[in-house]
């Protein structure tokens, strides 16, 4: 066996040597005539920017979207396959603001051969939220508030029409449908955020990526892990939370679908050590979307369904998920 | 410091930490002695495929399954160790080298793999790589005391055969000791103690809280059952140190905390422990000694 | 110093070395009457050999050395005995049986260097290991076998050590507490590996008192021993050894400048004076 075992080794290693070592294609900025002919081929790293791309662009775009369902954007690294979807791509649609922390020098080589795109780059940096434990960076989770969505679908609505001119018109008339559809997302979110009383409206989840929800829709908001899942809780942030959720007389908390369970467990246990009781109010998308296929894998269905389960679960109607 | 009778979180942590803590310092310092002290890092790195695959087959986030997989994978590789040693030119160190880069080269492969299914992250794979204390749960606790309690009644039941293990293994083998098998159930007993702390401190770090509280223990003792005991000791104050350190201040990381308490404690033997101690004797006034004293040796 | 043998050299080489202790046909001596029989022994490491074709007879009640250079394969013979290294052919008995059902009447001396006397224990704790065996798995030892230790002790007068840490012997003394680890065994075969190295005058002196009243007490003692100056002086038995087996029986017919010739190779001065010992003692 020992020497059988040196040799996979040796092939393993080998073998990883040599992939690191593939091939890669570059798309350069493709002449308008010929892009109309055909489907555009765009990669996109969170499937909410993937969701609006499919609104606007609609059967236009071949698309790739690298992080599914449940995949935390945070921690998530590419493998050799995506950089080579990255790189045959005509256009790269991504969050930016460190979202995709560990892309970072990926998207920097791509810069040049193709056309990358920071769908958040037309928000105006005075209505980004900078935490104080991020040092001057910006918290990246927009997507949760509606109104800033609504900027980005423009900025991709626009990234189209450039790179595809002759069919400037169906992007135009796509965007303005779903930018519609959006507001009255943003109004339904509003309306719903009135039914929590105000005491209550405290959303407590997993880690710090509802910032902007609950600056756009009145709600305090406080997470365990901090704007990023890679670093680690300490006993002191769960037990002050355990405090805060006590002292206010919170009745539920969040899990999250793309983190794991055991750290709001943690955080139930020590409200319950504390003689209260608080339930878990649902399952929230927060950096990941549901299933395709599913309601809750579009933009849209995903906003509602997070609102609908925070409201349920603080004004105390029990709505099925109880882990 | 009055906190830990009243928190819920940091008394779970603690007592975890120092459940941890005990149970590797007890078994640490046999791995100690022998001259395995890479082991503890071998059978911790060797770990993470176990963890990965565990997810992979059983799709469950639930402590259970995965802390079965570390047992089964860093079993595997004292196995893997103790072939290449028998098998090949390649000795022991080499040999646990070798199983720790390749075992963890494939768990990290297949962590990267996984991440491209949908509940992966859930699983929190991840956070065994470097721990989550804070996460700990009432049953986790309870987990970690029953496998620890039950690992050091058999230290207890066995310790002639695991000090012979130690001191003389071809004279027990002559006694007509079964040494491979002694061998073997020590070893179970180190990734016992491993795979308890891994959810605590995590993959990369648990083989500091194998070695420190052993090496530590050594400096201040010459009796194999005072070193174990205080090793044992050494271990916990650095699990409950950790944890209370890291309840002091925002976002300061458990694991790293109970390896660093653990890393003090080390330091301060090498230099102060009596006879041993570094520093012992240029702390001391020499009186002169006498010729008959110096003899003994 | 004889030269490397490889395996083609030995099947193809003829042993012409005398060996008196070969029973003549018709007057064999029964394998029960000898303490350790050992036939046709061969112990190869990777396609060297470290032993070929060894035949060694001990008779019970004698005090053997075995002698031989550097590499001679005397510690692995004794280790082959013992079942502590894998035999590639032949046998070993012992009182007519085999060894593992003989255990009990075995006690080993290792060398001193194999163990690391580093190791966090007292001289008392080490000499009691050799009640293991008796007490199987798990027992504890109690006062019974303290008190059998202390005893041991007293045998290689070192009662007042008793309480010391390993790391502060001398070798003499290490010495002395690994042979009274084997007292406590009540074995009367006894296997020490060069139980006289490194040890002072006074501790040799001991020892060999020791060996000597074993023997005479109806043990068989053997010992791999490296001064071939006082093989004549201490062994009634001896077995000279060089991978082959190239003579063994009673020392004043076996220690010869011949075999001793035949057993390191090349004319060395030492050898002619130890041989001249030897005879001016006849």
């Amino acid at each position: 066996m020992g020497r059988l075992t040196l040799r996979v080794a040796l092939a393993v290693c080998l073998l990883a040597a040599l992939a690191a070592c593939g091939p890669v294609q570059a798309g350069g900025a493709p002449d308008p005539e010929e892009i109309a002919r055909r489907q555009i081929k765009v990669v996109t790293t969170i499937a909410q920017i993937g969701d609006v791309v499919k609104n606007v662009a609609g059967d236009r775009v071949d698309l790739v979207e690298l992080m599914g369902p449940g995949i935390d954007p945070h921690l998530y690294r590419a493998s050799e396959g995506d950089v080579v979807s990255l790189a045959d791509a005509d256009m790269v649609f991504y969050n930016g603001l460190h979202l995709e922390a560990k892309m970072a020098d990926v998207f920097e080589k791509m810069q040049g051969s193709v056309t990358t795109v920071a769908v958040t780059d037309e928000i105006n940096r005075d209505e980004l939220l900078s935490p104080p434990e991020f040092e001057g960076a910006y918290d990246p989770h927009v997507w949760f508030d509606v109104s800033k969505w609504m900027s980005v679908t423009e900025v991709i609505r626009d990234s189209f029409v450039d790179l595809d001119p002759q069919h400037a018109e169906l992007y135009e008339d796509n965007a303005r449908a779903y930018l519609a559809k959006l507001e009255e997302l943003d109004l339904y979110v509003t309306e719903q955020a009135q039914l929590v009383p105000e005491e209550q409206r405290v959303l407590i989840t997993a880690h710090d990526a509802f910032n902007y929800f609950g600056d756009a829709y009145d709600f305090e908001v406080r997470g365990l892990q901090g704007i990023s899942t890679a670093a680690e809780t300490g006993t002191a942030d769960l037990s002050d939370l355990a405090d805060f959720i006590v002292e206010r007389e919170i009745p539920a908390i969040f899990i999250e679908t793309s983190v794991p369970e055991r750290l709001v467990e943690a955080l139930r246990e020590a409200v319950g050590a504390r003689g209260s009781e608080v339930s878990i109010g649902g399952s929230l998308y927060s950096d990941a979307m549901g299933d395709a296929g599913t309601p809750e894998g579009t933009y849209i269905g995903m906003v509602r369904h997070n609102i609908d389960t925070i409201v349920a679960g603080l004004t105390g109607r029990s709505q099925g998920e109880e882990s | 410091m009055f906190d830990l009778f009243t928190d819920y979180t940091l008394r779970t942590v603690a007592l975890g930490a120092g459940i941890l803590g005990i149970v590797s310092g007890v078994l640490g310092s046999f791995t100690v002695l022998r001259q395995q002290s890479l082991l503890g890092d071998a059978i911790s790195h060797a770990a993470l495929p176990g963890i990965v695959l565990a997810f992979l087959l059983t799709g469950s986030n639930e402590s259970l399954p995965l802390i079965l997989g570390a047992g089964l994978a860093g079993w595997i590789g004292t196995l893997v160790v103790r072939s290449i040693v028998r098998n090949t030119r390649i000795k022991n160190d080499g040999a646990l080298g070798l199983v720790l880069s390749v075992f963890f080269g494939v768990g990290l492969m297949l962590l990267t793999y996984s991440q491209s299914r949908p509940d992966a992250s859930q699983a929190g794979l991840d956070k065994f790589l470097f721990g989550q204390a804070a996460a700990l749960l009432r049953n986790d606790v309870i987990t970690m005391a029953i496998l620890g309690g039950v690992a050091i009644v058999i230290v207890g039941l066995f310790w002639k055969e695991f000090k012979l293990l130690s001191f003389d293994p071809e004279f027990g083998s002559v006694l007509g000791f079964r040494m491979g098998a002694i061998d073997i159930l020590l070893t179970t007993l180190v990734v016992i103690a491993i795979v308890i702390g891994l959810q605590t401190v995590g993959v990369v770090l648990m083989s500091a809280m194998v070695v420190a509280p052993g090496a530590a223990a050594r400096q201040w003792t010459d009796r194999l059952g005072v070193m174990v005991c205080l090793s044992a000791l050494f271990g916990a104050l650095a699990g409950v140190t950790g944890a209370l350190l890291s309840s002091t201040g925002a976002r300061l990381p458990t694991g790293p905390m109970i390896v660093l308490s653990a890393s003090v404690i080390v330091v301060v033997s090498l230099l102060f422990a009596p006879n041993r101690g570094l520093l012992w004797d240029r702390t001391r006034t020499r009186p002169s000694v006498l010729p008959a004293e110096e003899a003994t040796s | 110093m004889a030269q490397a043998l490889t395996t083609e050299s030995l099947s193809t080489a003829k042993s012409s070395a005398v060996s008196p202790s070969r029973p003549r046909e018709g007057s064999a001596v029964s394998p029960r009457d000898l303490a350790i029989a050992v036939m046709d022994l061969t112990v190869a490491y990777r396609d060297k050999p470290v032993l070929w074709d060894v035949d060694m007879s001990v008779p019970s009640g004698v005090l053997m050395a075995i002698v031989g250079p550097n590499g001679a394969g005397k510690t692995t013979l004794i280790k082959a005995i013992l079942g502590l290294v894998d035999i590639s052919a032949g046998r070993v008995l012992v009182g007519g049986k085999p060894y593992e059902e003989q255990r009990r009447r075995v006690a080993y001396v290792p060398q001193r260097g194999s163990v690391d006397w580093d190791f966090p224990t007292t001289v008392l704790d080490v000499v009691m290991m050799g009640r293991y065996g008796d007490l199987g798995w798990i027992k504890r030892p109690g006062a019974r076998e303290k008190q059998a230790a202390m005893e041991a002790l007293e045998k290689v007068a070192m009662t007042d050590y008793a309480h010391r840490q390993i790391s502060q012997l001398s070798g003499g003394q290490q010495q002395r507490v690994f042979l009274a680890r084997s007292l406590v065994q009540d074995a009367d075969v006894f296997l020490m590996d060069e139980p006289f190295q490194g040890v002072d005058a006074t501790t040799e002196r001991a020892i060999v008192t020791l060996l000597q009243e074993l023997r005479d007490s109806g043990a068989t003692v053997v010992c791999v021993h490296h001064d071939l100056q006082t093989v004549t002086e201490y062994f009634d038995w001896v077995t000279l050894l060089n991978v082959r087996r190239i003579a063994s029986g009673p020392t004043h017919e076996t220690f010869t400048e011949e075999n001793l010739r035949a057993t390191y190779g090349g004319r060395m001065a030492w050898l002619k004076s130890a041989s001249q010992t030897e005879r001016s003692q006849d």
